[in-house]
């Protein structure tokens, strides 16, 4: 058996030391490693014995979860083949409980590291026991009838001798954490701080049901030195492009999203809660050391691009069957999948950037000038249609008139220029038999 | 038809028969050095020639300009700077043989802040395809550099081809630095007027369009001897070979000539000048 013993640091008003909120988010984050979790006497302990093959060892699963639960604010961490041994261990500083014999460890901690030994704390200084070692070269008949019960269950069970039953934590269905902060925050990034603690308890659950998110919201309370107006809390839905429960990434995300909220008010208390939870497919591992690709993939990058630009300027072109060059494509948010028939290729010779707007070209004499004169190459390409295609705003009780479609009849050439390559411009006929010449795009 | 015919016979009569022993092979400076052992020979870079320290490259499509590009072709693991005369003249047309490679092995485009809207039915033509490209709107300078190192510091795109018109030298070099480790092809747009501005980029191309669809370009730093004069390619963007004539193949001639400019007018004189071309 390999137990770990999770202690939070007491609270500075010391009774009660630990408030069942941070217990249960550390629970649940420990539900990751194992499914072998219970709170026993305000601590986590987590029987580990199982997962060592599946977190690669020992020593790098002893690492990640003194790293993580540090994180998450533990004070101690300690090991012991029992759970209330561990614990003894953890509350008197000591974290290997493999290095000797767990006797010999637990016989020289002082008698308040196992609670029910503390409760008879005083009685037993008096006697002259200080360590445990002390209080178990008591006579045991003694002992069962001086005190209570409990007492020497809890001793034989942190030596092991008398076998142990926890109430295991169970999963919970769906995510929900709260988190007061040490200090009330006046600028929205610095909620990250709290923000991240949450996300790594989300994390783990996430882990645990073997699912991943994709769209988690963050709510803050604001406290009661506020303004009248200003409702008492305020929330930012975060949502991503697949599920996914890498930390960093979400992380990450959240930082760009609250760098553009304004807290109107110091906010306190931080809550996130996982909106939509999907179960996530799992990549297995490759036995043969594979071509590394270092690095995220493209559409985390992409997300995060899109969280600081806005996610109208990150684009995926999409082909429409049309013959007018404004509606050959459309540009929409990346994450937006594609329709899966694509349309059809033509062989037609089109520009490869073109103008927001078609630009009017003066003209001399007869030919049309952009950056000296033009020359006609190709042409003309006659393009015409779009009186079916009403536009969006009709004046009202107007009748659709040559103005309110985006009817376009025009002659397209190729056209090339000295300074500028090879353009694309049209020529479209304006009343009174006139024609004037516009630049739409170039053979880049 | 009968041209045609003809040159095949003449490449035939050209063409001496097969040789039936091995013609010895050219030993060209085999005689002046000492005797060096093959596996040191690769290593050795001599002053005349282009450096080898490039490994990584994909081809820019064009055996011309290969030669010329020390490793011969777009070097991967580097940014790459292209300057153009103005914005959107010619860059698809210069990249995107190198960038079909890309396309075809199944990475991504990635355009950052283009002074114009890629146009994809013309990108199409170029062998890009709507599945693998990204138009990332980024106008300010400061944005367009934060996107172009992000992408390239999370070496998941295939290429990145990113328009800095203010890009300044240690922002370039901060690029440079973080390309190290991007196994993508990574071209930086950039103004003519950047050329004479030092870079930390270690490949830098200048390129300008020639009338008869042709790019000129001038490889004006590299790992190796200075370029002088200009690469010649040939090139025939957005599909416009399928239309082009024989007429129109050169049109330094057409213009000499003054004949396109007769095809243009209003009506009614479009129709005059359209006579007198057929009369000419």
């Amino acid at each position: 058996m390999l137990w770990a013993a999770l202690l939070l640091p007491p609270r500075p008003d010391a009774t009660p030391p630990f408030n069942d909120d941070a217990l249960r988010g550390l629970a649940t984050w420990a539900l990751q490693f194992t499914p072998r979790v219970a709170i026993v006497a305000e601590a986590v302990v987590l029987e580990v014995e199982a997962s060592v093959r599946l977190f690669r060892g020992k020593r790098a699963l002893r690492d990640r979860i003194v790293q993580e639960s540090a994180e998450l604010g533990v004070q101690a961490v300690a090991w012991a083949p029992t759970s209330r041994g561990a614990i003894a261990l953890a509350r008197a500083g000591k974290e290997n409980g493999f290095r000797k014999p767990l006797d010999e460890l637990l016989d020289e901690l002082p008698i308040e590291t196992l609670s029910a030994v503390a409760r008879h704390h005083v009685t037993l200084t008096q006697l002259g026991c200080r360590t445990l070692g002390d209080l178990r070269k008591l006579p045991r008949g003694g002992v069962s009838r001086r005190f209570d019960k409990e007492l020497l269950a809890e001793l034989d069970q942190a030596y092991g001798q008398r076998p142990e039953a926890h109430a295991w934590i169970e999963i919970p269905e769906g995510f929900k954490a709260r988190l007061e902060l040490m200090s009330r925050v006046d600028m929205a990034p610095a909620l990250l701080f709290g923000a991240r603690r949450l996300l790594i308890q989300m994390c783990g659950w996430l882990t645990a049901r073997h699912a991943g998110t994709s769209a988690f919201v963050l709510r803050w309370k604001h406290d009661s030195m506020r303004a009248k107006d200003i409702a008492d809390s305020g929330e930012l839905v975060v949502r991503t492009a697949a599920p996914m429960r890498d930390l960093e990434h979400l992380c990450r995300l959240l930082a760009e999203n609250l760098a553009k909220v304004q807290l109107l008010a110091p906010a306190g208390d931080i809550e996130l809660e996982a909106l939509d939870v999907q179960s996530l497919e799992e990549h297995s591992e490759s036995l043969i050391p594979d071509t590394v690709r270092a690095g995220e993939s493209l559409t985390l990058v992409l997300e995060r691009i899109a969280a600081r630009l806005g996610p109208e300027r990150v684009l995926r072109p999409a082909l429409v069957e049309d013959h007018r060059l404004e509606w050959m494509q459309h540009w929409q948010p990346a994450p937006t999948p594609l329709s899966k028939a694509s349309a059809r290729s033509r062989n037609l010779p089109q520009p490869t950037f073109v103008l927001p707007a078609p630009l009017r070209l003066a003209l001399r004499g007869h030919r049309p000038m952009y950056q000296g004169p033009l020359h006609l190459l190709t042409g003309p390409h006659r393009v015409e249609g779009g009186w079916w295609h009403r536009k969006d705003a009709p004046a009202s009780g107007e009748a659709p008139n040559h103005e309110a479609t985006h009817n376009v009849v025009r002659d397209y050439w190729v056209a090339l220029s000295d300074h500028c390559g090879v353009l694309w411009i049209f020529q479209e006929r304006l009343a009174n038999d006139e024609t004037a010449w516009y630049l739409q795009g170039s053979f880049a | 038809m009968q041209q045609t015919t003809f040159i095949w016979l003449d490449q035939t009569t050209v063409q001496p028969p097969t040789p039936t022993e091995p013609a010895p092979t050219a030993t060209p400076c085999g005689t002046l050095l000492p005797k060096v052992p093959r596996a040191i020979e690769r290593d050795i870079w001599r002053a005349d020639q282009l450096g080898e320290s490039v490994t990584e490259v994909l081809s820019s499509g064009w055996q011309s300009l290969d030669i010329e590009l020390p490793g011969g072709g777009w070097p991967r693991r580097a940014v790459t700077e292209v300057l153009t005369t103005q914005p959107s003249v010619l860059e698809w047309r210069l990249l995107s043989p190198a960038l079909r490679g890309v396309v075809a092995s199944g990475g991504q485009i990635v355009v950052v802040g283009p002074a114009r809207i890629p146009h994809l039915p013309g990108l199409r033509h170029e062998g890009l395809s709507e599945r693998q490209l990204v138009w990332i709107q980024a106008e300010a300078p400061a944005e367009r550099l934060w996107v172009t190192e992000q992408l390239i510091k999370s070496n998941s795109a295939g290429a990145i081809v990113a328009w800095l018109p203010q890009g300044r030298q240690e922002q370039l070099r901060r690029l440079q630095v973080c390309s190290q480790g991007c196994e993508g092809l990574v071209f930086l747009c950039r103004p003519e007027s950047a050329r004479h501005e030092a870079s930390a980029a270690p490949l830098r191309v200048h390129a300008e369009v020639g009338i008869d669809w042709e790019l000129r370009v001038n490889v004006f730093k590299r790992r190796g001897p200075v370029h002088e004069g200009q690469v010649v390619l040939p090139s025939v963007p957005g599909g416009l070979a399928s239309v082009l004539t024989p007429r129109l193949a050169k049109p330094s001639v057409l213009i000499s000539r003054g004949v396109t400019a007769g095809a243009v007018g209003s009506p009614s004189s479009s129709a005059a000048t359209r006579r007198h071309a057929a009369l000419q």
